[in-house]
């Protein structure tokens, strides 16, 4: 085993923002996130990919970032938590939905399940109950019971419906 | 939980990787997706040198269909499997087995090859790829050769690779027309690994007997599990209740040793195995009767 | 001076109530959504270092030697402590049962798996774990005990040598006149049960930032801390320390359940930070050291109990032998678990007499620690299976016998014999709304039907109490001391009317929060985003117990609503005078203090603010120009319990009935849940959103630990569920659908009427779940006796009743 490895330079885009730098090549992606960027709003909750805390989209998809070392996010897109809501404070419609559905209560297992519900509802606009429960099923929420999420789900799919068909409306 | 120390190289070809891997003086391992490998490195379980990542070998993602069969690079994630239209259409007990895999997030990572060379005994693709007679396409120091899915697992953990070999392609056959397919399994919390589950195919013969069944059960040994037994004893009968439940039983008593842990003992394994293969036979029967139908 | 708070809705100070007792959207959950809050591991202070901790693998064994030279000289690493640095800086943990506490780190032996033996501190986690690797401990093997029944033996291993034994507390209570009872009985039903170690998992799990001063002595921690009072007090005791140099911020918590715990690697990050010159110190617990070494398992119980029942279906008597294995230490509180079932230990029924044959052991296992509920959930699954049992017996329908037995709502407050006096409810009108909701009578059709096919399909009816607003008073049989548990805030008024509320404790789901800004808002009748609420750590808040207990949503109000009146009664002397009136003229209400008969004549709450902080000048000469005032709430009447442990304890207890409804396949042993039916009564739902958040949230940990959640041991006590893998959280693919309805009852001792009921459903759930899988088995003829019904069991008892 080396003592130490020689550190990597990486380029990676998170939330819309560049970003250069020197990692470790055993850094979780979750760390480098949380420790290396200070994007805290990642959370992890067991290092072994069965929670799905640390949720975050890489290229699109979500992932586990405590299952993903920095260096293989090297050229990559992301987008954490931080980057749902609008920059001017206006929440992203799922986490309206959230809020309204009173779909969390701790809210320490959130930022991963807004990410989770976020490329389901890009790929899947109006899911079916079965799609929303696979992807749910891999997130662990120990407060709510999930009954508010799986009702902030629907509530978040039906929003950005309505927010599409009104931006499709010709002349709206 | 963070892993220890390691080298780290992202080859862009098999070359490239195959020779990082002979050029290593110590332990090296191929990160796939990482869904099995990234915990055991966090928890410091798995404590390799070198860590080769193949995330970059663009050419092993791939889906293709061509002389009655799929050819599937081994960097195909899973959720392009489970989303692949030409996997849903010919061959969908690769489909079934696909989105059995934990949920929709490790799928995004994990991969087909990975779940192979990773041969966990109760995960979804070894058992799928040896009741699909799989061919696996290898390569190494010494160039490429291809495996069998039944020789490929050999023991707990274990695969037929060298230490220097990648895993490039998983080739499937297309559904033969007629035929009938089951994937059932039995896990603690839908996404968990099975304790115990079986892949069945079937076709019904022109008198509408069993013909060339094949049962294959995961979970309840170091490797895929063959009943050959029951198999035999579903052949050239009439299908029906009585029988799928003389096979279950049957397939049960032919399994060795089956593995004991927290959530299922041997007994209760053995017995669930025997479950697993009397749904599956009716599941797959009742394929069989439909596409026979429609023929 | 004397505050009269509002004891039901309609006394506030408003014509429009807007916001207490409404669904209201939290305040917590912008920054929550957004990944602003900061939870302990978001902390970073300048010169942190991180901490690893070095377990044992050993689950009794003698630690020979510890060799940290080699990790010293890693770079990177700043401290290292063993376990004579404990032995130097720290006494043996403050545990009930008094006296069962042992050093942070072990120094002579080790005594559970996972037990610290060594701690780095480093410049990154990495670095920390790396140098954990570099410590060589020779360890020699000791005999494990791993049975509470083999540890109670003459020939046992001792756990802790000193003290002789392994039985920390053996005790019969006896309330009446239990042996007639029993001897004058028409029927007496005795069973076994067993119920397995489960436990809390926050999806966050413990962490804190610790720093030492090496010279001045003077202690910080931050951390995720359920009572951060209760958590400094503990750490000076620890290291003997003036209480008023520990300081403890508490963080934003990811859940907690009663399963923070932390102590431990709290102290050895204390003792490193001392080390390191005082640099900050950061311990956060991982996964894997949560389920093993953590906050995390509770309730490992071993039951034998009986019930007396008379010719008319009444039950006359209860007698409840525990065995619980406590593990190797009382260091976690696991013992107060066994100790709360006295408030609440005949559930909602007339049961007159009772006795309770309590056994604590200690065993080479974790520490037990607390979990949700605090005890009663498992000494319900037992009364309940025992109610069902005695129906059945008696050929009554459960949920009619459950009737026949529930204490009537003209009868409160009811003493129970076990002391605690319950405060009020409607328990027939909770079983009968529960039963509409449920269908009952349709689903017994729908059973009888479906056992026609030989499907085996169950119907749990079960009712249980949630006691809520502890005290200190509840554990004294497991030897805690002392009465009264204050929760303090201080409201504040500013010049342009905007009201800040200054509390000691930490978010952590339950929306108190929120809470807080409704209750103030419809005091003062601004909007609720007037007010702000802002967390004081434990030098500078009031005094703060903080959530536990189902107790901190009653408490803040009780605080809050205090203060708010003490705010009041200064503004109207105010106003009085600036109005040339008396005070007792002086009424608030909606937002303004008008003289009583004089329309048009009234200050609103900004002027009469502005004008006390601006014109002192203007004031009478004995009134505190701050419209600002604190108040400290506490249970009113607690009193030391007598030599039987009664007391009044818990102040409020609310009721609840759930109806479920399960299928078990007989091949595999799986249990389908395809109903799931709560009534519930805590009284006065301050915000009815948090309220049903809470038993949601209750019933699936309830059908977690009633269905699939379990730490398992082999018999070298080594643990066996390390991940999670192994110990099974319910996703929502586990948990059932719910359909609720409430009944409201409000408290006539509590403000507002309001009832504990943050543990909630736990109480029932499981209690209710078993009850299912028992109705369900009864044609087979056998009895679901250990929880949790896990497939593995079930599968065998139906295997054996088919044989």
């Amino acid at each position: 085993m080396p003592e130490v490895a020689a550190a990597r330079k990486i380029r990676l885009k998170v939330n819309g923002v560049a970003h250069e730098a020197l990692v470790e090549p055993r850094t979780t992606l979750a760390d480098f996130l949380r420790g290396g960027l200070a994007l805290t709003g990642t959370h992890v909750g067991c290092e072994h990919g069965v929670c799905g805390a640390c949720a975050v989209l890489v290229d699109g998809t979500a992932v586990r970032s405590c299952l993903m070392l920095a260096v293989q996010a090297d050229g990559a897109e992301l987008m954490t938590v931080e980057g749902l809501a609008e920059s001017d404070g206006k929440l992203h419609p799922i986490q309206e939905a959230f809020v309204e559905e009173h779909g969390l209560q701790c809210g320490f297992c959130t930022p991963g399940f807004l990410i989770a519900i976020y490329e389901l509802l890009e790929s899947d606009p109006s899911p079916s109950e079965e799609a929303i429960r696979d992807v749910l099923g891999g997130q662990m929420c120990r407060c709510t019971g999930y009954q508010s999420i799986l009702r902030a789900v629907h509530s978040a799919a039906a929003k950005l419906g309505a927010a599409r068909s009104a931006s499709a409306t010709p002349g709206a | 939980m963070k892993p220890a120390p390691f080298e780290y190289v992202a080859p862009t070809t098999v070359e490239e990787a195959v020779s990082s891997l002979s050029g290593c003086d110590g332990e090296a391992k191929l990160l796939a997706g990482g869904q099995s490998l990234m915990p055991l490195l966090n928890m410091r379980l798995a404590r390799p040198d070198l860590v080769v990542d193949l995330g970059r070998v663009a050419a092993l993602d791939y889906i293709r269909e061509s002389d009655g069969r799929l050819a599937i690079g081994a960097m195909t994630s899973k959720r392009s499997v489970e989303r692949s239209g030409l996997v849903a259409s010919r061959q969908p007990l690769l489909h079934a087995a696909t989105v059995l895999v934990a949920h929709p997030q490790i799928r995004n990572r994990g991969t087909v090859g990975g779940s192979m060379a990773q041969a966990d005994p109760a995960a979804e693709y070894p058992a799928m790829a040896v009741a699909l007679d799989a061919e696996l396409r290898v390569v190494g120091p010494d160039g490429e050769r291809s495996i069998n899915a039944e020789d490929f697992f050999v023991t707990y953990l274990t695969t037929a690779l060298q230490p220097a070999e990648v895993l490039t392609e998983i080739r499937v056959p297309v559904l033969a027309p007629g035929s009938g397919w089951a994937f059932t399994e039995v896990a603690r919390r839908h996404g968990d690994f099975a304790m115990a589950g079986a892949a069945v195919t079937v076709t019904l013969d022109a008198g509408g007997h069993c013909a060339d069944a094949k049962i294959v059960l995961f979970g309840v040994g170091p490797v895929p599990v063959r009943p050959r037994g029951a198999e035999q004893a579903v052949n050239g009968e009439r299908p029906g209740e009585d029988l799928y439940r003389q096979a279950g039983r049957k397939a049960s008593e032919e399994i060795d040793e089956p593995l004991s842990d927290v959530h299922a003992s041997a007994e209760y394994r053995r017995h669930l195995a025997g479950v697993m293969v009397r749904r599956g036979l009716a599941e797959a029967v009742a394929r069989a009767a439909a596409a026979r139908g429609d023929a | 001076m004397a505050v009269e708070i509002p004891k039901r809705l309609e006394d506030l100070p408003t014509s429009a109530r807007r916001w207490v007792g409404r669904h209201v959207q939290r305040r917590e959950d912008a920054a929550l959504l957004t990944g602003r809050t900061e939870f302990i591991d978001d902390v970073v202070l300048p010169r942190m270092l991180h901490c690893a901790i070095l377990r044992s693998p050993f689950a009794h064994a003698r630690v020979v030697k510890v060799d940290t030279r080699e990790a010293e000289s890693l770079p990177g690493v700043v401290a290292v402590v063993t376990g004579e640095d404990a032995l130097r800086w720290s006494h043996p943990a403050i545990t009930a049962p008094d006296g069962w506490g042992t050093h942070c780190i072990a120094a002579q032996k080790v005594r559970y798996v996972g037990e610290p033996v060594a701690a780095v501190a480093a410049t990154s986690r990495y670095e920390a774990e790396d140098a954990l690797e570099r410590i060589t401990v020779d360890y020699d093997p000791l005999e494990v005990v791993a049975d509470p029944f083999r540890a109670m033996e003459e020939s046992s291993p001792l756990v802790i040598e000193e003290k002789g034994t392994n039985v920390m507390l053996q005790r019969v209570f006896t309330w009446g006149e239990v042996d007639r009872a029993f001897a004058d009985a028409a029927h007496v039903f005795t069973e076994k049960f067993r119920w397995n170690r489960v436990g809390a998992n926050p999806t966050e799990t413990f962490g804190a930032v610790c720093e030492w001063d090496p010279m001045s002595l003077d202690l910080t921690v931050r951390g995720s801390i359920q009572s951060a009072s209760h958590f400094g007090l503990g750490r000076a005791a620890t290291f003997g320390l003036p209480s008023n140099k520990v300081n403890v911020k508490s963080h934003p918590h990811g859940g907690s359940f009663g399963g923070k715990g932390g102590t431990r690697g709290t102290d050895i990050a204390c003792m490193l930070s001392r080390k390191a010159g005082g640099r900050p110190v950061k311990w956060i617990e991982d996964r894997m050291e949560y389920l093993v070494s953590g906050g995390s398992q509770a309730w490992d119980r071993h039951y034998i109990a009986s019930i007396a029942v008379d010719g008319d279906g009444r039950v006359t008597g209860l007698d409840v032998k525990l065995v619980d294995d406590l593990g190797a230490t009382g260091e976690g509180y696991g013992a107060i678990s066994a100790a709360k079932p006295l408030a609440a230990f005949t559930g909602p029924y007339t049961i007159p007499v009772a006795r309770y044959d309590l056994t604590l052991v200690a065993t080479n296992k974790l520490p037990a620690s607390p979990y949700r509920g605090m005890g009663p959930p498992p000494h319900f699954f037992v009364l309940e299976q025992l109610m069902d049992i005695a129906a059945r017996g008696l050929d009554i329908d459960p949920a009619e016998f459950r009737r026949r037995n529930f204490i009537p709502s003209d009868r409160f407050p009811y003493t129970i014999p076990s002391g605690n006096e319950y405060d009020s409810g409607s328990y027939e009108e909770v079983l009968d709304k529960a039963l509409d909701l449920a269908g009952y009578a349709e689903l017994r059709r729908q059973q009888a039907a479906a056992r026609e096919q030989g499907r085996i399909v169950g119907i749990g009816v079960a009712s249980a109490i949630e006691p809520g607003v502890f005290d200190w008073n509840a554990y004294a049989v497991v030897g805690m001391q002392g009465t009264g548990v204050p929760e303090g805030a201080t409201v504040s008024i500013d010049v342009l009317g905007m009201i800040t509320v200054r509390v000691g404790f930490a978010m952590e789901g339950q929306g108190q929060y929120t809470l807080v800004s409704q209750l103030v808002a419809d005091y003062f009748g601004v909007e609720m985003d007037a007010v702000r609420v802002v967390q004081l750590d434990t030098q500078s808040a009031p005094p703060s117990f903080g959530p536990g207990g189902s107790r901190l949503g009653v408490a803040i109000t009780g605080a809050v609503l205090g203060a708010c009146e003490r705010i009041r009664e200064k503004m109207c002397a105010v106003t009085a005078r600036l109005m040339q009136t008396e005070p007792a003229n002086i009424e608030l209400r909606d937002g303004k203090f008008t003289v009583k008969g004089m329309p048009g004549a009234e200050m609103s709450v900004p002027e009469v603010a502005g004008t006390m902080l601006a014109r002192s000048d203007l004031l009478p000469p004995d009134v505190d120009p701050r419209p600002e005032a604190t108040h400290v709430w506490t249970a009113p009447g607690r009193a030391p319990a007598d030599e039987e442990g009664r007391a009044k304890s818990y102040l409020t207890a609310a009721q609840a009935v759930h109806v479920v409804g399960v299928e078990i396949d007989p091949d595999t042993g799986f249990v389908e849940i395809f109903k799931y039916v709560v009534c519930d009564d805590c009284g006065t739902r301050l915000n009815p959103a948090v309220v049903e958040g809470q038993t949601e949230g209750s019933v699936a940990q309830g059908v977690g630990v009633a269905l699939y959640e379990e730490y398992v041991y082999d018999e070298e006590a080594q643990p066996l569920t390390t991940t999670f893998m192994d110990y099974l959280i319910p996703t929502v693919n586990e948990v059932p659908a719910m359909e609720k309805v409430a009944v409201v009852t409000p408290s006539p001792f509590t403000p507002l009427g309001a009832k504990g009921c943050g543990e909630g459903a736990i109480h029932t759930t499981p209690a209710a779940v078993m009850c299912a899988v028992n109705d369900a088995l009864v044609p087979l003829g056998v009895l679901a006796r250990e929880v949790p019904a896990a497939p593995k069991r079930l599968w065998k008892l139906i295997r054996a009743a088919r044989d």
